[in-house]
């Protein structure tokens, strides 16, 4: 990305004004993208078989039978790799923004509300992972979260291409996609409201599949919400029923 | 009674687990649960101390009813497949234990060096767990299932990874436990040993209790008899059958097993009667292993 952008610059010489305000927003779109791509990797591979392949390996036998509920056990574990992920997220999303601004020179705020976006994406992963591994074995849990967080992605992506190719049925998709799995409106929300404070293009918004045509509501940050926690109400209650 | 089971059933679909079961096994004593592979021991086990969930039926544990907190506070349990964290060393494992007993720090701090000590594993406590032999790996998940200093201990197969010495250690343990009014219940393959440590036995076979009771009791209710006839003949073996159960023929050695002593005068009066010269009439007092293969090969029992 860095190295990129200064090819970029040493190629077109002195940079318009107007050139520049459509390249940046791309730049951190894109290191925004990654990002969120990582900690979205982490996020599934770090706790698909967090609790099956304690199962499987016998590791649950003795932590199950101790004085403690089996809420417990899956609380203690979702809150605890929830941490991780926030931090993980918030060195990720400073690095991103510390390297576009070196780059480009451009003022990119870091505003704690899309930070906190930015850490709530993996935190919709892990609740899906959870509830997961509560009732499948590990593997296949891994291939349903990806699945499923695919599904948000390409789905975000058709929607962006909707957006420019003006067309209701590809945006409809990009909905439906989003509500299965909402972390990819999530990013676009960040991007467009990180885009707009910069002061830069707003059009420049519209480029791309990183971009973000429109910024999703605050009804949807409140489907994402709910959407956390019936994934966490189904793992619990699959785990304080199911035999070991 | 600390363990109290009533029509405890566990099915996995159409498939039994086991069925049925009811036992009540008293205070500070060592109870011996017994059964081939697949029979059931490990199904009620893990029913018992909350892995598994029962079909139908209840059970109590020291008066109270499966699942209780508060009662799982004072239960040790020490799985037949026993795995940990392998990054963490024996010690961080059993403060990792301690704190999920809920034990306070000046409890774990005095605790965790006597369980060490008792399992012989205090100068192995800081290293990894990852790294630990077979039979050190066997002494720590013991060593887990004993921290809270608990009224009753499930222990399943506790032996089956260890040596002759570790062996001897692990029935040292058990009988310190018994010495100071615990209760240990005991899943064991090894019929010698729990001959020797066991007051009471359950057998299963099938998912059902085939017999059960005080030891001495249940190996003072059947004798085997191995006798040396000449002239024998189909006769004189139906007459036999009519009386025991024929184990084995060899030629003219007869192994038979009666219900009880008392009918040893009879058996050799129908040996004489149907024209059989009897040499040699041995009784033996019945093993336990007699007795387990005695049950398990029997069709149908019930509990």
């Amino acid at each position: 990305m860095y190295y990129g952008y200064k090819d970029i610059a040493a190629h077109a010489g002195r940079m318009p004004q107007a050139v520049r305000a459509l390249i940046v927003p791309q730049f951190l779109a894109i290191g925004l993208y990654f990002g969120s791509l990582i900690v979205a990797f982490l996020a599934v591979m770090g706790t698909v078989g967090t609790i099956s392949s304690e199962i499987e390996s016998g590791v649950m036998q003795s932590i199950a039978t101790r004085p403690v509920r089996r809420a417990e056990i899956f609380l203690g574990k979702f809150f605890g790799y929830a941490f991780m992920l926030t931090a993980f997220s918030v060195l990720m999303y400073i690095s991103v923004v510390i390297i576009v601004r070196t780059g480009t020179g451009a003022a990119i705020p870091v505003r704690p509300g899309d930070l906190g976006l930015f850490c709530l994406q993996p935190v919709i992963l892990l609740a899906v992972a959870m509830c997961g591994t509560t009732f499948l074995p590990t593997l296949a849990n891994g291939v349903a979260s990806f699945m499923l967080y695919a599904i948000g992605v390409v789905g975000g992506m058709v929607e962006q291409v909707g957006y420019l190719l003006r067309s209701g049925v590809m945006v409809k998709i990009g909905i439906v996609s989003s509500l299965l799995m909402p972390a990819d409106s999530v990013y676009r929300k960040i991007v467009y409201d990180l885009i707009a404070s910069t002061g830069l293009s707003p059009v420049s918004n519209m480029m791309g599949p990183f971009g973000s045509g429109a910024a999703p509501s605050v009804w949807m940050l409140a489907y994402t919400g709910i959407y956390i926690l019936a994934f966490l109400a189904l793992g619990l209650r699959v785990f304080s029923r199911r035999d070991i | 009674m600390v363990v109290e089971t009533e029509n405890l059933t566990k099915m996995y679909g159409a498939k039994t687990g086991c069925e049925e079961i009811c036992l009540s096994v008293g205070e500070g004593q060592i109870f011996g649960f017994l059964g081939p592979n697949g029979a059931g021991k490990s199904t009620l086990i893990k029913m018992l101390v909350g892995l598994l969930f029962p079909t139908s039926g209840s059970a109590r544990l020291l008066g109270r009813p499966l699942g209780d907190l508060g009662a799982r506070s004072k239960i040790g349990f020490l799985p037949e497949n026993f795995r940990y964290q392998q990054w963490l060393t024996g010690r961080e494992l059993l403060k990792l234990h301690a704190s999920l007993y809920r034990m306070d720090g000046p409890e774990s701090e005095r605790r965790i060096p006597e369980v060490l000590e008792l399992v012989g594993l205090q100068g192995q406590a800081d290293r990894r767990a990852g790294g630990y032999s077979k039979g050190m790996q066997q002494r720590i998940g013991l060593a887990l299932a004993i921290l809270p200093n608990p009224d009753l201990i499930f222990l399943d197969e506790p032996a089956s990874a260890l040596d002759p010495i570790g062996r001897r250690e692990v029935r040292e343990i058990m009988l310190n436990l018994r010495r100071s009014g615990k209760t240990v219940f005991l899943n064991s393959h090894l019929l010698s040993e729990v001959e020797m440590i066991c007051d009471e036995v359950a057998i299963i076979n099938r998912g059902r209790i085939v017999a059960g009771g005080r030891l001495a009791e249940l190996l003072a209710c059947s004798v085997e008899v191995v006798m040396e006839i000449g002239g024998i003949s189909p006769e004189i073996l139906d007459r036999l059958s009519t009386l025991g159960r024929v184990l084995a023929v060899d030629g003219p050695r007869v192994r038979l097993a009666l219900e009880s002593r008392d009918k040893i005068p009879a058996t050799a009066r129908a040996i004489v009667e149907t024209g059989g010269l009897l040499y040699r009439l041995e009784p033996r007092q019945n093993s336990l292993e007699d007795l387990f293969m005695d049950l398990v090969q029997k069709e149908g029992s019930a509990c």
